[in-house]
């Protein structure tokens, strides 16, 4: 069998208890945490884009007022026609910003000037250049930064180009229609355009930079790609066909929200080749042109700081809770190890050895009073031991004792079967079994003057060794009486008187004594209130003696005792016994009985007085099954033989 | 003595027949195509046939050149810079009606691919209601359909003038627009509106289902060169077969020369376009086959043009069309 140490046993309890408190607490811990990190990521996020937005709407917000100016200069005719370029180079010298600016008439416009009218001022290199735009190949009227402003009325951003012409550069402009009075009537009369270059625009958001991998892109009004880190996008791509390519419906959802010029930060309702797992975005629009900026980041790193926190949380705790583990196991082996030492010392103490040295205790706790407890009980077996052995010794000597006063008792009676080999007309055998060493119980027979055989069976009140002492005097009392008379009653009178007398402890004796006249087969007998014997005829008829009238001896010093005669014919038997067979217990109490009694003798009426006190011993042990014999039992069987 | 003299022999025969496959080789019959416009999925098959050697294959030498904005395909194939290009029929026939000697050699495209397009948000369900409205349409021609459709049902309408882009569209400047499903109308798509957000007009629902891309070469080149026009019409078709059964090779071989002639290049977009030109050249119903031009299509392209405005024109469906058989 496999034992289990205390300390594991506590040691399981509380890491079970332990893990399930961090498990609770770190749960709790998690999504607090989890929580105030996108909220403040969603901060940061909103204030990014924010703060893109602004610094780009301050450059565009700028450069936006001067076609805007001019186009009011013009409606309000302040403009010369012919001073027009060198207006427009000053406005280049002026704006950095700006790479090219121009005026754009309605075709037809000056009839003096042909089809078109449109002076353009542009940098080359470090120098300012004008032309003048519009010919057959290039009908400006009908280009989107003309047509769109012309025919929605309203600025226009257009929509980014590379310009080939100067220098591949990412370009957008800026076109306002301005109006001038003919006939009195305000009629659209052309454009003011402005070209800024974007360069500065892709380093500001190539500067957008969030967490690790997040990264910041814009979108034109028609989801073009303008900005983004991977440079194939820019200009090829728009939002909407990298949805379509990779088919990711939430990102068109996303492309067309921004595109309306909304913001909002969310979840990611796409996947991305650019990193697997759930993305964050982050839009907002730019009032000015109505492009879009998305700042987009991977959710696995925006809890990364979370999830490394984690990481070295478990570590600690993993150790923290072996080192725990570790110390709860010293503690409680070094508390609890005087209880194997209490263990080893119950058991030597229990094979023996009280001197065994307990443990030492130094605390004054459970285990001192354990201590005490084991000390207490060490000295009191000691002594309990010390007495123990006395008193065995004492009584080992009392029933050795006994033992020679059992031997005593028995070398009283006659014990050698036959008893007279040269007196044939009687055969006797008994038995006397004490129920403890010695007995009350006694029998006699001995021959009177060469022709009478004399008998007698005893039953002394109580047990052990007062019976015994009384049994004896009975016994030599009988034999000292008996060799002045031979009459049974004058016999039983005789004792009774000497036993009563001085009998201080009230001790008495049933008693039957015969004397039978081996010549005649006459039997006289006296009963003092002795359990009357049974007479077993030679023809087989069993009979019972009559119940006698006269009480146990030692009682009354002057009771007088009658006796009675039955002639016997040669072959008959008498059988004679003490209480202890009749009265013989089984275990549910029940008593033998004279009916039992008379039943072994009814089948044994041909046996040998040896066979017939044997079979009787049988059909006892039969009863009582081994239940403990708790009276004496004495039985004797007389044959005469004539 | 015998086996040197067989052995000569039979050297001289190999080398000269090396010779003169290699000379042959070098002496195939060259054919110089020009579509229409730039380059694009709209012109896969003919990239394709070239790509995969189809036009070798069958004994010629193809080169495809493309117009500029200086030089317009018919300005090509009237300086003999091209031997053969593609234009509309109804560009063709007008051509023709003008005064260019050109005929077509085989009808690619077999339907109309026009369509106006109106926001939903501008309330025009029913063709009607484009009555009186700013209609968008391509200043550099194809507006022939269109045209005739709205004339026919005498709407007033305004019509924009536009040179390539959806953004006039997109920023409602005008109320409508006429686009080619395979082009503009996926561009619409890609700047954010959907499908759903549209109301969609086809000329082929209102009976103007007049084919598009056509092949056509001057009448003297037809004279000329017959046998070299027929493998290559028989070797383009082979191409837009393969490039019906090969989309992904096809897009990468139209992305090749979009990005060769510097033309921005999406591939979702040409992936579109490939699907509908490839819609296009089924003749369905018509009782064609493939590459052919119906008759009734023709009269119908000479209703549209001419009897409407009670002319007649200069030549009859034999005039026109010369099938390469």
């Amino acid at each position: 069998m496999k034992t289990h140490t205390l300390s594991s046993h506590i040691i399981s309890y509380v890491l079970l208890f332990c893990i399930g408190l961090f498990l609770v607490t770190f749960s709790i811990y998690y999504y607090f945490t989890r929580s105030t990190i996108q909220e403040t990521t969603k901060e940061n996020a909103v204030a990014l884009a924010n703060n893109t937005v602004n610094r780009i709407e301050l450059v565009l917000n700028t450069e936006e007022r001067i076609p805007e100016i001019v186009a009011k200069m013009l409606e309000s005719s302040f403009l010369d026609r012919d001073s027009l370029i060198p207006f427009l180079k000053s406005i280049l010298k002026n704006n950095k910003n700006i790479c090219g600016s121009s005026i754009s008439y309605e075709p037809n416009y000056f009839p003096d000037k042909g089809m078109f009218y449109a002076p353009y001022v542009f940098r080359q290199g470090s120098k300012i250049r004008s032309t003048m735009l519009g010919n057959e190949n290039y009908e400006y009227a009908f280009m989107d930064w003309y047509q769109i402003p012309k025919m929605t009325q309203t600025p226009y951003w257009s929509e980014p180009y590379f310009d080939e012409g100067g220098g591949n550069m990412l370009m957008t402009t800026y076109s306002v229609p301005f109006y001038t009075y003919k006939k009195r009537e305000r009629t659209f009369s052309g454009v003011v355009t402005i070209d800024i270059s974007l360069e500065w625009l892709t380093k500001i958001m190539s500067t957008v930079k969030i967490f690790k991998t997040g990264y910041a892109f814009l979108i034109s009004q028609n989801g073009t790609i303008i900005t983004h880190p991977n440079k194939d996008y820019v200009m090829n791509q728009s939002i909407f066909t990298i949805a379509k390519e990779n088919n990711q419906p939430g990102m068109r959802d996303i492309g067309r929200q921004m595109i309306k010029g909304g913001g909002n930060f969310a979840s990611a309702d796409f996947k991305s080749k650019w990193h697997p797992g759930k993305l964050w975005i982050n839009y907002k629009g730019l009032p000015s042109s109505h492009w879009s900026i998305g700042v987009i980041y991977p959710e696995s790193e925006m809890f990364a700081s979370l999830h490394q926190i984690n990481i070295i949380l478990i570590c600690l705790i993993v150790v923290g809770l072996f080192l725990l583990s570790l110390f709860t196991v010293k503690i409680i082996r070094k508390l609890t190890s005087p209880l194997k030492h209490f263990a080893d010392s119950a058991r030597l103490i229990a094979a023996g050895d009280f001197n065994v040295q307990l443990p030492e205790i130094k605390t004054q706790d459970e285990m001192k009073e354990l201590y005490n407890s084991f000390s207490y009980m060490q000295k009191e077996l000691a002594e309990y031991i010390v007495s123990l052995k006395d008193t065995t010794a004492a009584k080992e000597k009392i029933e050795s004792e006994l033992r020679i006063a059992s031997e005593i008792q028995m070398a009283m009676i006659p014990h050698i079967f036959p008893p007279f080999p040269d007196l044939p007309q009687v055969d006797v055998f008994a038995v006397l079994k004490s129920a403890k060493e010695v007995g009350g119980d006694l029998y006699d027979f001995f021959v009177i003057d060469g022709n009478k055989f004399c008998f007698a069976i005893g039953d002394v009140s109580g047990k052990g060794v007062p019976a015994s002492l009384f049994m004896a005097v009975t016994r030599t009392l009988v034999r000292s009486i008996s060799d002045k008379e031979i009459s049974p009653s004058v016999i039983v009178s005789t004792l009774n008187k000497s036993l009563s007398s001085n009998n201080e402890s009230s001790m008495f004796v049933t008693f039957f004594l015969g004397v039978l006249d081996l010549a005649t087969g006459e039997l006289r007998y006296s009963n003092a209130g002795h359990n009357p014997p049974v007479v077993i005829r030679g023809n087989g008829d069993v009979i019972m003696f009559e119940k006698t009238k006269y009480i146990p001896v030692g009682l009354f010093e002057d009771f007088d005792y009658g006796e009675l005669s039955l002639q016997l014919a040669p072959g008959d038997k008498i059988f004679l016994y003490t209480d202890g067979v009749s009265e013989a217990e089984n275990v549910e109490n029940k008593l033998f009985g004279e009916d039992n009694l008379m039943k072994v003798i009814g089948e044994n009426v041909k046996a040998s007085p040896r066979d017939l006190i044997h079979n009787m011993e049988v059909g006892l042990a039969e009863h009582v099954k081994g239940h403990t014999q708790s009276d004496d039992i004495t039985m004797m069987t007389i044959v005469y033989n004539g | 003595m015998k086996s040197w003299k067989h052995l000569i022999l039979k050297t001289g025969i190999v080398i000269i027949i090396l010779f003169s496959s290699l000379s042959s080789q070098a002496q195939l019959p060259k054919l110089v195509f020009a579509p229409q416009w730039l380059p694009q999925a709209q012109f896969a098959g003919y990239y394709v046939a070239l790509e995969k050697g189809f036009y070798k294959e069958a004994g010629i030498d193809v080169e495809i050149v493309h117009p500029s904005a200086n030089k317009q395909v018919t300005s090509l194939l009237a300086s003999g810079k091209a031997d053969v290009i593609s234009l509309f029929l109804v560009t063709g026939m007008t051509l023709k009606n003008q005064g260019m000697d050109i005929v077509n050699v085989g009808q690619i495209s077999q339907h109309s691919a026009i369509l106006i397009v109106t926001k939903k948000s501008r309330g025009i369900s029913q063709l009607s209601q484009l009555n009186g409205k700013k209609i968008g349409i391509w200043k550099s021609g194809f507006d022939e359909v269109p045209k005739a459709l709205i004339a026919e049902r005498k709407y007033k309408v305004e019509w924009i003038p536009i040179l390539s882009t959806v953004n006039l569209f997109m920023h409602d400047g005008i109320d409508a627009m006429t686009v080619m499903l395979y082009n503009e109308y996926d561009q619409i798509i890609n700047c954010g509106l959907n499908e759903n957000e549209l109301n969609v007009f086809p000329a082929s629902r209102y009976g103007y289902d007049v084919p598009e891309d056509g092949l056509y070469c001057l009448k003297s080149t037809y004279a000329n060169k017959k046998p070299e026009l027929k493998k290559f019409l028989q070797a383009t078709l082979k191409g837009w077969d393969y490039a019906a059964k090969n989309k992904d090779y096809t897009i990468s071989v139209v992305l090749k020369r979009m990005q060769q002639a510097h033309v921005p290049a999406n591939k979702v977009h040409q992936e579109w376009m490939l699907n509908k030109a490839l819609e296009l050249i089924r003749p369905g119903n018509k009782g064609v086959k493939t590459g052919e031009l119906k008759e009734a299509d023709f009269l119908e392209a000479v209703n549209i043009l001419y009897s409407r405005n009670r002319i007649k024109p200069k030549y009859t469906f034999t005039d026109f069309y010369q099938p390469l058989k």
